[in-house]
């Protein structure tokens, strides 16, 4: 166990959640940088609980999953009472980058922050897997541009007819509008909503519907397409939290995606309907003529990033070209699992 | 081997009469004794079945990587319970199994009081249960043969007709076949969907059912739609050592 605490440097302290601190380390064996997540062991009473659930869930769904678009699990190693996760670095996400206001978003970088995030949230879809938590703090990007999905500390399998789930998941920003309704049963359709909103902001700069409570967030979203009706979403009465709203009018998403393509408002209106099971799944909007259309996606090498990272790229330009080698390639490392 | 799988003998099982188990004067019996706990533990706190299967594997795998001696194999199967409700989202509280687990092993005891013994039994499961986690190098997935199984019963009640289906409990006998299965460790050493194979035809030979439209031949085997890469003997190998599970039963107030 000694060896894994010298194979993973500790080179910086990133951040602090609330289950666990991240570092920046460099991997010894591989000469990269890692990310490593160290659970806390909070409490006597935490402590007392046993592993993680979060962790648990992180290492049970990452061991299985591997796509160039989700955030890579390369190793798991416990050390005393503690468990640490190592994770590919990433430089920023993009919550950082849309909050930075010296850089410039042209569509060509957005389809291409969305088309990442669409390919890796398509193959955890078809594995039956729901992300739960998608908001631009999750989507992490690095250094070459690559997006990856991250933090499936809420993920959780569907499908099965009789599992009742929670609805509490979902930064209320983010959160599809029958989850607000308190649906107990849901699928796909709420991390599309998610999506839907991340494009939102990616276009607008500022959070599409930043609501103060989960009633204010329902206002939010109905003051742009309008209250629901048994007529747009059958069965909507029957939602255990349902509330009716007095009639607002629906605004053209034109009116507020002003500069946006057709193909582009094509895209956000296949993914925010409010009927769950009328907006498309990810697959299908894959398929969407704004992918296909011109501009070209911008490749990762020239999406824009962040001060501070943009200055650590043309310093360690020699690492950034193995970067790109590797992200040529796939991109992650082969993981690995040694005790 | 032998010619022919011995389908009575299953039946003798059945004239004895269920009495509770010690477990004190148990021994390991080769992870048969912390499985047959895992089980009686886990239906008594209504667990679902996949959480009870998960954590048997969990349990046999632990004791293939260290001395099952040294040890206290109910602390580990406690522990692979409590587990196994993390991995497969079936929350068991740690209270109910302590509860569940002390009164399985002191029968007719009264609950246990929230003092010393409560919490080292606590803190013992919990440290066990990261023990578990490195031991299994943080591994904790595993692929049922269940889902196999339920997906080949399916597709075999439209084959042998719905009627007749209904009328002898195919399914139900399989079932009991893979759960009691996961009493021994060998469970571990073969492909899930061979597994759940081998289930379903020792079911259909304990009610002596014939598919229809299968000839007795040598080189075709019902299964083969199912499965294509399950060699006869491996076949008839997986049926033996799911009976012989059943041999490894302690007597009733042994």
């Amino acid at each position: 166990m000694e060896n894994k605490l010298r194979r993973y440097e500790k080179i910086e302290f990133l951040g602090e959640g609330q289950f666990a601190t991240v570092y920046k380390a460099r991997d010894v064996e591989t000469d990269t940088f890692v990310a490593v997540k160290k659970i806390k062991i909070g409490t006597r009473q935490e402590a007392d609980d046993g592993i993680n659930r979060t962790a648990l869930r992180e290492i049970k769904l990452l061991q299985e999953l591997h796509h160039k678009n989700l955030i890579g699990l390369l190793d798991v190693f416990g050390h005393m009472s503690n468990v640490s996760l190592v994770f590919d670095f990433m430089d920023t996400d993009l919550e950082v980058i849309i909050k930075d206001n010296t850089i410039i978003l042209t569509t060509g970088n957005i389809k291409a922050y969305i088309l990442q995030t669409l390919q890796g949230l398509e193959y955890l879809h078809l594995n039956w897997i729901l992300h739960r938590d998608l908001k631009p703090n999750n989507l992490l990007v690095n250094a070459a541009g690559v997006l990856k999905i991250g933090d499936f500390g809420l993920a959780k399998l569907y499908g099965s007819p009789n599992r009742i789930n929670t609805h509490q998941v979902v930064t209320r920003w983010y959160r599809a509008p029958e989850l607000l309704y308190g649906a107990k049963q849901y699928g796909t359709c709420i991390d599309m909503w998610a999506v839907g909103c991340i494009l939102a902001e990616l276009l607008l700069r500022v959070p599409l519907f930043p609501g103060e409570s989960d009633l204010d967030q329902l206002t939010k979203i109905f003051s742009v397409f309008g209250n629901p009706t048994e007529e747009t979403w059958p069965g909507v009465k029957q939602l255990s939290d349902y509330i009716e709203f007095k009639p607002l009018p629906c605004i053209p998403l034109k009116n507020i995606f002003t500069a946006a393509g057709n193909d582009l408002l094509d895209l956000i209106e296949s993914m925010l309907v409010l009927n769950p099971i009328k907006r498309r799944e990810a697959s299908e909007c894959l398929q969407l003529p704004f992918f296909s259309n011109k501009p070209a996606p911008t490749l990762g090498s020239k999406l824009p990033l962040p001060k501070n990272v943009r200055t650590i790229r043309d310093i360690e330009k020699p690492s950034l070209k193995r970067k790109i080698l590797d992200a040529a390639e796939g991109g992650t490392l082969s993981k690995r699992l040694l005790f | 081997m032998k010619d022919v799988i011995d389908v009575m003998e299953l039946q003798r099982e059945k004239i004895k009469k269920v009495t509770p188990l010690d477990y004190k004067k148990l021994d390991f019996n080769n992870g048969f004794t912390p499985a047959r706990f895992i089980f009686e533990c886990g239906v008594k706190l209504r667990g679902q079945p996949l959480t009870l299967a998960t954590a048997a594997v969990i349990m046999h795998r632990f004791f293939r990587e260290v001395d099952p001696a040294n040890y206290d194999s109910y602390l580990i199967a406690a522990s692979a319970l409590y587990l196994a409700g993390k991995v497969k989202d079936d929350p068991l509280k740690i209270r109910d199994i302590i509860n569940v687990a002390h009164n399985s092993l002191h029968r007719g005891s009264s609950p246990l009081e929230i003092g010393d013994e409560y919490w080292n039994m606590r803190d013992a499961i919990v440290q066990a249960e990261l023990l578990i986690m490195r031991v299994l190098k943080f591994e904790v997935g595993t692929v049922h043969p269940h889902k196999f199984m339920l997906h080949y019963l399916k597709s075999m009640e439209r084959w042998i007709g719905k009627e007749q289906w209904e009328s002898i409990p195919v399914a139900r006998a399989a079932a009991a076949f893979l759960q009691d299965f996961h009493h021994d460790s060998s469970i571990l050493d073969y492909d899930p969907r061979h597994v759940a194979i081998a289930c379903i035809s020792l079911a259909l030979q304990c009610y002596g059912v014939q598919l229809p439209l299968m000839e007795d031949t040598d080189d075709e085997v019902w299964y083969n739609i199912f499965v294509k890469d399950l060699p006869k003997d491996k076949h008839w190998e997986i049926m033996e050592k799911i009976m012989e599970t059943y041999n490894r039963e302690p007597e009733p107030n042994a």
